[in-house]
C-alpha cells in the first residue's frame, strides 16, 4: 500500500450555516462557473471587441448621447443568449450527470439551489452593465459629444442579460432536457434578431427585449418619445418573474415566493401595458415635435461676427460650427467677408424617429441651416451650405445656382479642408470627382455640372493661397448671377470646360 | 453501551406490492456497522430511508436525536449526514476540489475560507490532495470513489452512510478504501452496506444482516461467526442436507447447515454465519 492513514487531520471549524448564506455561497460558486463557461467567455470577448471596434469611429467622433444609449442595447443580446444557454446547462447539471438523488439528501433544498442559479446570472448582468457604462462613457468623453443619455435605455442591455439568464433557469425547471435551451436559442434568434424590424416600434414590438429604433437624424432627447423607463420596468419585472417562477416550480411554496411571483408579474404587466401605450406619441409630444420643427426654442450664442442658434443640448457644438463658418468666410471677398450670418439648427421631428423628411431651404437672407448630426460628411455639407449663402445670399437661392458661381461656391466649401479632393468626393452623392452630380447640404441639395466639376477639381489641385487671391480679387464677378463656368475658370487661372454646361445653354 | 446515534423502530416501506422494508428496528452506535444481505434484501432502501432520501411508510427513527419526520428535523439530520450512494454521480467537468466544495456548499458550509480548509482536509484524508485540481473525468474509478467519500465526509458528519462503496474497485483500491472507512469510523457512526463479508470482518464492530426487507441478525461479527459454530463441516461429497456447500481448493467440500452425526467439523467464518443468518430467506446459495 502506498498510502496509510496514520493521522487524520481534525475537522476544521466550518463557520455558521444558514439557508440564505448558503444560497449566496452557491450563487457565487455558480456565477464563477457561468462567467468562465465557454459560450459566455466567447460572447463577452466578442462584445468587448465590438465595443472597441465600433466606438473608435462611431458617429464620426461627434456622438449625441441620446443615440448612444440605444446603441448599447443590441450586442448584450448575444451575451444574453450565451448566458441563457450556460445557465440552463448549469441548472440541469444534476439531471445530466445523474447526481440529483445524491444532491437531494444534502441540506440545501432544490428550490434554494434554483434560487442560487437564478442569482448566479446577476454578475453576468453586472459585467454587461460595466461594458455598457464603458461604451457610453467612452462616447460621452469624446470632445464632440452632446446631449444626454437615458439611464432606462442604458439598463436595457444588462436587464436583457438578466432576463435571458433567469429564463434559462426557468426553462431548466420546466423542461428537464438539455437540448431544450439550444432550440429556444434558435427560436429567439429568429424572433428577436431577424424578426424585429429596426424601425418598427409599435406597441407589440416593445415586448421584445430590445427595440432598436434608429433615426436618420438625431432628435433632441425630450422629443424621442420612447417609453424607455416602462420598458426597463417591463424587462426587470419579466426577469424577476422568471426567477421567482423557476423557484416556485422547483418546489418553493412559501408565501414570499408566491408573493414574489405575483409582484414581479404585476411589474412586468404594468411595464408592458404602459410601454405599449407610450409607443404612440402623446398629444403633448406631438405638439412639442411640431413646435421644434416649425418654430423651435433655440439658444443663440455669438461666435465672432455670426450668431449660432441651437437646441440647448447642442449649444456646446456651436463653436465647432463657427470654426467652419470662419474658415469659409475668410476665403471670401467683397462684402461677404464681413457678413453676419445666422446659423440655425433645424430638424423635422414631426414624424418622430421614423421621419426622413427633407428640410426646406431657408429663404431669409444670410441664414444657414445646420442639422443635429456632425462629423464626417456633415462637415463639407455644412461648409457647402455656408458657401452657398455667402455666394447667393440665401439658402434657397444657393440651391438654384447652375452657373459659374458653383465653381467659387465649391472651392470655398472645400479648399480649406485637410483633403479637399476627398471632401469633394464625399460631399457628392455619386462619391466621384468627375461628371455631374448632386451635392449634399443640410437642406436642398446643390448640383454640379461636369464642366464645373472639372474646374473645381483643377482648382483644388492647385495651391489654395494662389486661388484665394484670385477669388478675393474677382469676388464680385465670380459671384454675379450669369457668370459662366468658363469665365470663372479664366478668372481663377485654370483651364475651363471643354463645352458649355447644359444649364448655361 | 454508547448512546445510539441512530435509533429506528418499525420501519416499513412498500414499493407497490413489493415489501422493501419490513418492520426494521435497529440502533447504531459510533464505529463502523456492516450491513450485509443479498441483492434485493432491502439494504439500499434502508440506507436511503436513513439518509432521508425516501420516507418510510411506517415507523420512526432519529439521528443524533433529530426526527426526520418533520421538515426542520430532516434538515437537522441532513446537516449531520454524510451519504455515499451506491452509484454516486459526478460532474465530470468539475475538479475534485470543486466537486467537494460544491457539496460542502449544499451542506450549507457558507464561510468560504473555512469551507475551503475543510475541503482540503477531507481531500487530504482520502489521499487526493495531489490531484485536487484535476478534473473528475480524468480520475480513475478508485479516485472517483474517494472523491465521493470526501464529499460524504465534508463537514464532519456524525453519521456516515456508505452504500457498497467498494463495488468495482480492484483489490488494492479496496484495501485503501477499507483504511479510509476505518479512519472515518473513528469518532463517528458509519453504516456500511456491502456484499463483502471480508470488509465486515476487518472493519466492523457490529453487523446487521438483512433479507427480504427484514433484519435477520444484529450483533457483533464474532456473534455472527459463532452462529456457525458446530454447523460447518467437511466431506468428500456435497452433503445433500447442507444449506450451502462448495468444493474448496483442497478438493473437499465445505458444508454449512445442520451437520450429520460424526461429521468432520470445521472452524466457522463470518461468511458461514452470514449464510446461516439468511436461512429461510429468498437468497439462493449455490454450490
Amino acid at each position: 500500500m502506498s498510502a496509510v492513514l496514520t493521522v487524520t487531520p481534525p475537522a476544521v471549524e466550518t463557520g455558521p450555516r444558514g439557508g440564505t448564506r448558503a444560497v449566496l455561497a452557491l450563487a457565487r460558486f455558480e456565477a464563477r462557473r457561468l462567467l468562465l463557461s465557454i459560450p459566455v467567455v466567447i460572447a463577452f470577448v466578442a462584445y468587448a471587441a465590438w465595443i472597441v471596434w465600433r466606438t473608435r469611429s462611431s458617429w464620426d467622433g461627434y456622438p449625441a448621447l441620446q443615440d448612444v444609449d440605444r446603441a448599447t442595447q443590441s450586442m448584450p443580446m448575444l451575451v444574453g443568449l450565451a448566458v441563457l444557454l450556460s445557465a440552463n446547462l448549469a441548472a440541469l447539471r444534476s439531471v445530466r450527470h445523474g447526481t440529483e438523488n445524491h444532491l437531494a439528501v444534502l441540506v440545501m433544498t432544490p428550490w434554494r439551489r434554483t434560487a442560487a442559479h437564478a442569482l448566479s446570472v446577476v454578475p453576468a448582468a453586472l459585467l454587461t452593465a460595466v461594458c455598457v457604462a464603458g461604451q457610453f462613457a467612452w462616447e460621452a468623453f469624446k470632445p464632440g459629444a452632446v446631449g444626454r443619455g437615458s439611464p432606462a435605455e442604458l439598463l436595457v442591455g444588462p436587464l436583457t442579460v438578466l432576463l435571458f439568464g433567469t429564463f434559462g433557469v426557468l426553462l431548466a425547471r420546466v423542461i428537464r432536457s438539455a437540448p431544450a435551451a439550444p432550440l429556444v436559442l434558435v427560436l429567439l434568434l429568429f424572433t428577436l434578431v431577424l424578426g424585429t424590424a429596426p424601425g418598427g416600434a409599435s406597441g407589440l414590438s416593445w415586448l421584445a427585449p430590445v427595440v432598436a429604433e434608429t433615426s436618420p437624424d438625431t432628435l433632441p432627447s425630450d422629443l424621442l418619445g420612447r417609453p424607455a423607463a416602462w420598458h426597463a420596468l417591463y424587462l426587470a419585472g419579466a426577469a424577476l418573474c422568471a426567477a421567482f417562477l423557476a423557484v416556485l416550480v422547483a418546489g418553493a411554496r412559501n408565501l414570499a415566493v408566491r408573493a414574489g411571483v405575483v409582484l414581479t408579474l404585476a411589474l412586468a404587466v404594468t411595464g408592458g401595458v404602459m410601454q405599449a401605450g407610450g409607443a404612440a406619441p402623446s398629444p403633448e409630444l406631438t405638439a412639442a415635435r411640431e413646435r421644434a420643427s416649425v418654430r423651435p426654442d433655440l439658444t443663440c450664442v455669438e461666435h465672432g461676427r455670426s450668431t449660432y442658434c441651437a437646441f440647448p443640448e447642442w449649444e456646446p457644438r456651436t463653436g465647432t460650427w463657427a470654426g467652419v463658418v470662419d474658415r469659409v468666410q475668410s476665403l471670401t471677398g467683397g462684402s461677404a467677408h464681413d457678413r453676419r450670418l445666422v446659423v440655425r439648427q433645424r430638424i423635422d421631428a414631426r414624424y418622430g424617429m421614423e421621419g426622413d423628411a427633407a428640410i426646406p431651404a431657408l429663404t431669409d437672407a444670410h441664414q444657414v441651416t445646420v442639422g443635429t448630426s456632425w462629423g464626417g460628411n456633415r462637415v463639407p455639407e455644412f461648409s457647402s451650405a455656408v458657401a452657398a449663402v455667402l455666394v447667393a445670399g440665401t439658402e434657397d437661392a444657393g440651391g438654384e445656382i447652375c452657373d459659374g458661381r458653383m465653381v467659387t461656391l465649391m472651392w470655398l466649401s472645400l479648399s480649406w479642408q485637410d483633403d479637399p479632393l476627398n471632401a469633394l468626393r464625399r460631399v457628392r452623392v455619386d462619391d466621384s470627382v468627375r461628371g455631374s452630380a448632386v451635392v449634399l447640404s443640410p437642406t436642398d441639395p446643390l448640383s454640379m455640372t461636369e464642366g464645373q466639376t472639372d474646374v473645381v477639381r483643377r482648382l483644388l489641385e492647385n495651391s489654395p493661397a494662389g486661388v484665394g487671391e484670385q477669388v478675393k480679387a474677382h469676388w464680385d464677378e465670380l459671384t454675379s448671377p450669369g457668370v459662366t463656368t468658363a469665365r470663372a475658370a479664366e478668372l481663377l487661372g485654370v483651364a475651363g470646360p471643354e463645352k458649355a454646361d447644359s444649364c448655361e445653354e | 453501551m454508547n448512546h445510539p446515534t441512530v435509533s429506528a423502530s418499525g420501519l416499513s416501506l412498500h414499493y407497490g406490492r413489493t415489501r422493501a422494508l419490513d418492520d426494521v428496528s435497529l440502533r447504531l452506535t459510533p464505529g463502523v456497522t456492516g450491513l450485509l444481505g443479498p441483492n434485493g434484501a432491502g439494504k439500499t432502501t434502508l440506507l436511503r430511508v436513513l439518509a432521508t432520501a425516501v420516507p418510510a411508510d411506517r415507523g420512526a427513527f432519529t439521528v443524533l436525536g433529530h426526527d426526520p419526520g418533520t421538515a426542520s428535523g430532516r434538515q437537522e439530520v441532513r446537516r449531520r449526514l454524510g451519504y455515499l450512494p451506491q452509484t454516486p454521480g459526478f460532474h465530470p467537468d468539475f475538479t475534485a476540489f470543486e466537486f467537494v466544495d460544491y457539496v460542502a456548499i449544499l451542506k450549507e458550509l457558507t464561510d468560504r475560507g473555512a469551507r475551503h480548509r475543510e475541503v482540503r482536509r477531507v481531500l487530504e484524508e482520502v489521499d487526493l490532495a495531489d490531484v485536487r485540481g484535476r478534473r473528475i473525468k480524468k480520475l480513475s474509478g478508485g479516485m472517483r470513489q474517494r472523491v465521493a467519500l470526501a464529499a460524504a465526509l465534508v463537514g464532519d458528519p456524525g453519521f456516515l452512510v456508505l452504500d457498497e462503496p467498494t463495488v468495482g474497485l480492484d483489490p488494492e483500491q479496496r484495501m485503501r478504501f477499507r483504511e479510509l472507512v476505518a479512519g472515518a469510523g473513528e469518532g463517528r457512526t458509519v453504516l456500511l452496506s456491502t456484499h463483502q463479508t471480508e470488509d465486515v470482518a476487518m472493519l466492523c464492530h457490529r453487523v446487521v444482516v438483512m433479507a427480504a426487507g427484514a433484519v435477520r441478525f444484529d450483533g457483533t461479527p464474532a456473534e455472527l461467526t459463532a452462529r456457525a459454530a458446530g454447523r460447518v463441516w467437511s466431506s468428500t461429497e456435497r452433503d445433500a442436507g447442507a444449506k450451502a456447500g462448495w468444493r474448496t481448493g483442497t478438493g473437499s467440500f465445505r458444508n454449512v447447515g445442520d451437520p450429520p452425526a460424526g461429521a468432520e467439523l470445521a472452524d466457522p467464518t463470518l461468511e458461514d454465519g452470514y449464510l446461516l443468518a439468511l436461512d429461510g430467506a429468498d437468497a439462493e446459495v449455490s454450490a
